[in-house]
């Protein structure tokens, strides 16, 4: 057990070593902003995959690592839906897949907010248009806020996070 | 090619009825068998001890319209010797009905399930006639890669539900888990049957995900559906490039330079790489040892923020084209990479010698999610989840592919098949990635990155194409159709053959260790559902 603490402390802070993202690429609405201000400075996150690819996925686990740390802005990821603030969803939304997202918005307490992460989520990407897609996430449920990317980065994710939930003047 | 004669002859002089075809590709042969042998002979290639054939894939496809005819093609891996036996078997005109080869041969079971949904066509005597793909709310009589099939059709809904196997008894009792998971995965579903602690069964039911991707194939010219086999499983993305390019360029008769061909290897390993390092991390932290899954974590993103740097991409996407490599790595930055490299290794050495030191997390690890080498070879494991079970194989070494005929590569085996002999063909593959790493850094030569395709394929001309990705073996199955375009393409994730295998990995074990278990044969769903 010291090895691994003397080993963390050899290693230092790795926290924000990572290039910074500019400006959301979509601009985030004022009222997706007074939507969140309700959660004030904490934000519960649960994660659907409604049939990505799995990078999305990867890059919303990245955010977890020692290098973005989103926990340090009080973004935590919740194991249920009714433990929520915010729905991230990745992926078109496949024909099976249709139902479990309804029900999930369902679950998910008011108030609440609907990230739509990745460019399937946001207009199907490759796949618009298949047998197997129902379209995109704002077809089933109403989106707040966009984060396009193929997939985003995690830097470009957390900087879509902290504009959403910056303080408005 | 000289060793190939042998299995040819015995298996016409054991079936005489059996028609030599073209071979398909490199080391393999082609036969057309009647349809009322195949089980027959399938079962010969499979259980012969000095054949020992491991069921590696099987594909129909719809001929239609050049003739009116579904054809059907098992491919079969020859394990003496790694050579490829295709069988091949035809329905004409208005006939649906196959012999079903499972019966004997367990892995076949989710191929012709997958088969029956996606093109209509039964096959006979199979144990498990359930829907697979196709979830029960979709409506009769939709089977999306026969050609009449439009692929934009909207699918409609009917009632429907789906049954499991069930085990009754007093105190049985069934956790349902899924499709959406309580921490950042995809999505799939679990049932547990269980009687107090241990798990009694377990079954899957998975494509939630199902984005009809090889009907989206079809929609391609075979020059453009790069992207799309990138979109496959993204923690994948350069081995199913790969993959689907090799098939292209011998479809093509495209020769890949040299110096492409090691970028490819190059790309590839820093794949391996990261993934590996982010499934140690994982399996650590389902046992609670967050230390250990930080530290692998930093490492990973490292890796992924060198891809960046590398090639613009974190998952390496937009890097490979058919005839070579879209972008050449300068020396610059291959410094970059050799510094990298120098500092992740010595990091991961001291990272593994603690992980593998602590008492408590050897004793979560070891006898947790026994696979035996028999039910791996019984269901055609291979990859990672089949090294850790003595299933001697890897592609890089017996089929070499990309610059591995160059590369010599030693293959991380272990015997007892649980979580924690699959942690560690994990390290000490991520030691043979970065010293592979370093060879190819040695050995790269200089010259063109790409050639350009010059000829197109003849229609209904097709081949198969083998890479090992971090995962397991990814096959692609491309057929030419009219003017350069796709007209089918079979895709198979490592993923779909090991699915079924996590469900007698987990019989015994307690639902708490399930996570872990999935964790440590981490199979993609995306790539499994497509």
């Amino acid at each position: 057990m010291f090895r691994i603490i003397k080993k963390s402390l050899k290693i230092g802070v790795v926290t924000g070593q990572y290039r910074r993202a500019e400006k959301p690429a979509l601009p985030i609405i004022q009222e997706a902003k007074d939507k969140t201000k309700l959660f004030k400075r904490s934000l519960a996150i649960r994660e659907v995959d409604t049939g990505s690819c799995n990078a999305c996925e990867m890059e919303m686990n990245a955010l977890l690592n020692p290098v973005y740390d989103a926990e340090r802005f009080g973004i935590h990821i919740a194991a249920s839906p009714r433990h929520a603030d915010a729905l991230v969803v990745t992926g078109p939304v496949t024909v099976n897949m249709e139902r479990a997202l309804k029900d999930v918005h369902k679950q998910t307490p008011d108030p609440k907010i609907v990230i739509a992460l990745g460019d399937c989520a946001i207009d199907c990407g490759m796949f618009k248009n298949s047998y197997a897609v129902t379209g995109p996430v704002e077809r089933h449920i109403p989106v707040d806020i966009r984060i396009p990317g193929c997939p985003p980065r995690p830097a470009e994710i957390l900087e879509a996070l902290s504009e959403l939930r910056k303080p408005t003047v | 090619m000289t060793e190939a004669r042998p299995y040819d002859d015995l298996l016409k002089a054991t079936f005489p009825a059996i028609v030599q075809g073209d071979p398909v590709c490199g080391e393999s042969s082609h036969f057309q068998v009647p349809k009322d042998l195949l089980p027959a002979i399938t079962r010969y290639l499979h259980t012969q001890p000095n054949l020992r054939g491991r069921l590696t894939l099987i594909w129909a496809c719809d001929h239609r319209p050049v003739r009116d005819a579904y054809g059907l093609h098992y491919l079969f891996t020859l394990e003496v010797s790694h050579y490829w036996v295709v069988l091949s078997i035809e329905l004409s005109g208005n006939e649906r009905l196959f012999p079903s080869i499972t019966p004997h041969i367990h892995a076949a079971k989710w191929y012709e399930r997958e088969i029956r949904d996606m093109f209509g066509l039964i096959p006979q005597g199979h144990p498990d006639l359930r829907r697979l793909v196709r979830h029960e709310h979709w409506p009769k009589g939709m089977h999306p890669l026969r050609k009449e099939f439009p692929w934009d059709r909207v699918l409609g809904r009917q009632q429907g539900e789906h049954h499991f196997r069930r085990i009754e008894g007093e105190g049985v009792f069934e956790v349902p888990v899924g499709p959406i998971h309580a921490g950042i995965i995809e999505s799939g579903h679990f049932r547990f049957s269980v009687a107090g602690e241990p798990i009694m069964q377990l079954e899957l039911h998975h494509f939630w995900k199902h984005r009809g991707v090889e009907k989206l194939f079809e929609q391609q010219m075979l020059i453009g559906a790069v992207p799309l086999a990138e979109r496959v499983s993204g923690d994948t993305t350069v081995g199913h490039s790969l993959a689907y390019c090799q098939a292209v360029e011998t479809l093509l008769n495209l020769q890949v330079p040299r110096r492409a061909r090691y970028l490819r290897s190059l790309f590839l390993e820093l794949e391996r790489l990261y993934n590996h390092l982010g499934d140690i991390g994982a399996m650590c932290n389902d046992t609670a040892y967050a230390l250990a899954h930080a530290h692998c974590g930093r490492m990973k993103e490292r890796i992924m923020q060198l891809n960046d740097r590398l090639t613009g991409s974190r998952f390496l996407r937009d890097v490979l084209r058919v005839g070579g490599v879209t972008r050449d790595i300068e020396n610059r930055q291959l410094t970059d990479l050799v510094d990298e490299l120098n500092r992740i290794q010595p990091d991961f050495s001291e990272v593994g010698a603690i992980i593998f030191a602590n008492a408590s997390l050897t004793d979560r690890l070891e006898t947790t999610g026994i696979l035996n080498e028999q039910t791996a070879w019984d269901h055609a494991v291979m990859g990672v989840v089949g090294r850790a079970s003595g299933r001697d194989c890897d592609l890089r070494r017996d089929r070499p592919f990309a610059a591995y005929d160059e590369l010599p590569v030693a293959v991380a085996l272990y015997r007892y098949g649980d979580v924690r002999a699959r942690l560690r063909v994990r390290g000490d593959e991520i030691h043979e990635s970065i010293r592979l790493i370093r060879e190819i850094l040695g050995k790269i030569p200089d010259g063109p990155v790409a050639n350009e395709p010059s000829c197109s394929p003849n229609p209904g001309d097709w081949t198969l194409s083998a890479v090992e990705g971090w995962r397991g073996e990814i096959l692609y199955m491309v057929m030419a159709g009219e003017g350069g375009r796709i007209h089918r393409c079979k895709v198979r994730d490592p993923s779909f053959v090991n699915w079924p295998a996590i469900q007698w990995a987990a019989l015994g074990n307690i639902i708490p260790d399930f996570p872990l278990i999935n964790k440590s044969f981490n199979l993609s769903y995306a790539g499994n559902d497509l």
